[in-house]
């Protein structure tokens, strides 16, 4: 077992696991953070997405090891029900989200994208942003107007 | 895996706490980079190595030093960084293409140059070719010589299956500035985000009159390891970079290949779409001179 410090949503978080340990499984088993979902396991379809340092990142290949010291934001931490994130409210209003399996992944790296700097305000350059994310129900279209939406506020 | 231990990780600092945690953790242990190729060894039904030692926190091993004659990455530079770093230099344009378009952006984010390289059994790598194409030289260090790492070309490296392993880590990848044009051209079956069915990269040096004088082309994911194509490079020697004209010079000789089957493709089509991949690899460089 390993000790390991995890900034987690802004938030110190102290915890031993073994350090091959997939983060998406600590932070869902130890941190009980379920926002990020374990679907294929193998880094293709971007339902786990968090964010660390910053940069988005598949939990279900982190080993805990290499998420040491760094900060992790999960979605919990983008936006509550009462207050949704601009990224949440854009996906709202377009009508975006269908079954919802791939929204937590989604509106991960789409914050990530929309922050300044880290993506031009394109379609193409927004669909290659979420090559990662994969939605079954494939309702990638108004996904995008949304992220474009918030660039568009944003600037 | 059942009834193993699950393996320690060790995360050091510096090259020579690697390297002493390396050897201190005994047979089998293994560098540790982004973890993206290891931490799917249990999907692949291959057992953990029984300890691992983290590159990531190694400052050295994730600099990048250009110089004018060469560049040198370290081998725990992320796809994602190589990508940017390199963008200026059209020479390692191919390196550049293979890192900014290989799998998709957090997996960018977390592989490396170096796991790209010592994946063992990856016949669908990426930057491999590229570095074939590239005549990169990889540096290699390890317990009983930290410091005078040993240096071998790409292609001897991946010849030799004791390069890696034993207590050895891969430190740099070093390329000369060769300043012919190189590029790097693949084929998903998506457009993009899955692994691509063949991969065509070439560094081609074009004389005076238009012709070609000197070519290195490597071909990916057709058939069990990435190789360097030399028939094709000799046939086009002296030869404009006329791509149709290239092309069917390729679909003459690509029956030495034998194509691997796999989930994306069979075999055959491997080898069925390397002269197409040859002939845009000849028009994106025709179009750049
Ligand atoms: C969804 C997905 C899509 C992908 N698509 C592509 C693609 O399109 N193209 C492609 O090329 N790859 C693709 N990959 C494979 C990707 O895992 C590798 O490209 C990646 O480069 C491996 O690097 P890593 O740092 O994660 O390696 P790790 O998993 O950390 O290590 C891989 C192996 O190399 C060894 N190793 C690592 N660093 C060193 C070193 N410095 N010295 C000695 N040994 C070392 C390790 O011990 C291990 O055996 C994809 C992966 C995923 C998950
Ligand atoms: S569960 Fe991690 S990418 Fe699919
Ligand atoms: S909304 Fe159903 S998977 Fe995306």
């Amino acid at each position: 077992m390993m000790q390991v410090t995890l900034l987690v949503n802004g938030e110190e978080r102290r915890l031993s696991a073994e350090p091959l340990t997939p983060l998406l499984d600590v932070l869902r088993d130890t941190l009980h953070l379920t926002g990020a979902k374990p679907v294929c396991r193998e880094g293709f379809c971007g339902a786990c997405m968090v964010l660390l340092d910053g940069a988005p990142a598949v939990a279900c290949l982190t080993p805990v090891a290499l998420a040491d010291g760094r900060s992790v934001e999960t979605v919990e931490g983008l936006g509550t029900a009462e207050t949704p994130s601009p990224v949440q409210r854009a996906l709202e209003e377009h009508e975006a989200v269908q079954c919802g399996m791939c929204f937590p992944g989604m509106v991960v790296t789409l914050t990530h994208l929309t922050r300044p700097g880290n993506c031009a305000p394109t379609r193409d350059a927004v669909k290659a942003g979420l090559v990662g994310n994969l939605c079954r129900c494939t309702g990638y279209e108004r996904i995008v107007d949304a992220a474009l939406a918030v660039m568009e506020d944003g600037r | 895996m059942q009834g193993l231990a699950p393996p320690p990780v060790a995360v050091p600092r510096t090259l020579p706490e690697a390297l002493a945690a390396l050897s201190a953790a005994g047979d089998g242990a293994a560098p540790l980079a982004g973890g993206t190729w290891i931490m799917r060894a249990p999907i692949r039904h291959e057992a953990h190595a029984p300890a691992y030692v983290a590159l990531g926190r190694i400052a050295e091993l994730r600099r990048i030093d250009v110089a004018d004659d060469e560049v040198a990455i370290g081998a725990a530079v992320t796809h994602a960084e190589l990508a940017k770093a390199l963008s200026p230099f059209s020479d390692l344009a191919a390196l550049a293409a293979a890192a900014a378009g290989s799998a998709n952006p957090a997996v960018r984010n977390a592989a490396t140059i170096g796991g790209n390289l010592c994946a063992r059994g990856f016949p669908a790598a990426d930057l491999v070719p590229a570095l074939l194409c590239l005549d990169a030289v990889v540096e290699i260090a390890e317990a009983a010589a930290p410091a005078g790492s040993r240096r071998l070309p790409v292609e001897a490296f991946l010849a030799d299956p004791a390069a890696t392993g034993g207590g050895r880590i891969v430190t740099r990848i070093v390329l000369k500035r060769s300043g012919l044009r190189s590029v790097h051209v693949r084929l998903p079956l998506r457009k993009a985000g899955d692994y691509p069915v063949a991969i065509v990269s070439a560094a081609i040096g074009v004389g005076g009159g238009g012709r070609v004088e000197s070519a290195r082309i490597a071909v990916g994911s057709v058939e069990a390891a990435p190789r360097r194509w030399t028939g094709l490079e000799g046939a086009i020697n002296g030869e404009r970079l006329d791509p149709a004209r290239i092309a069917a010079l390729a679909a003459s000789l690509a029956p030495e290949f034998s194509g691997r089957d796999g989930v994306e493709a069979p075999g055959w089509y491997r080898v069925r779409v390397l002269p197409t991949l040859v002939g845009r690899a000849i028009a994106a460089l025709a179009a750049a001179a």
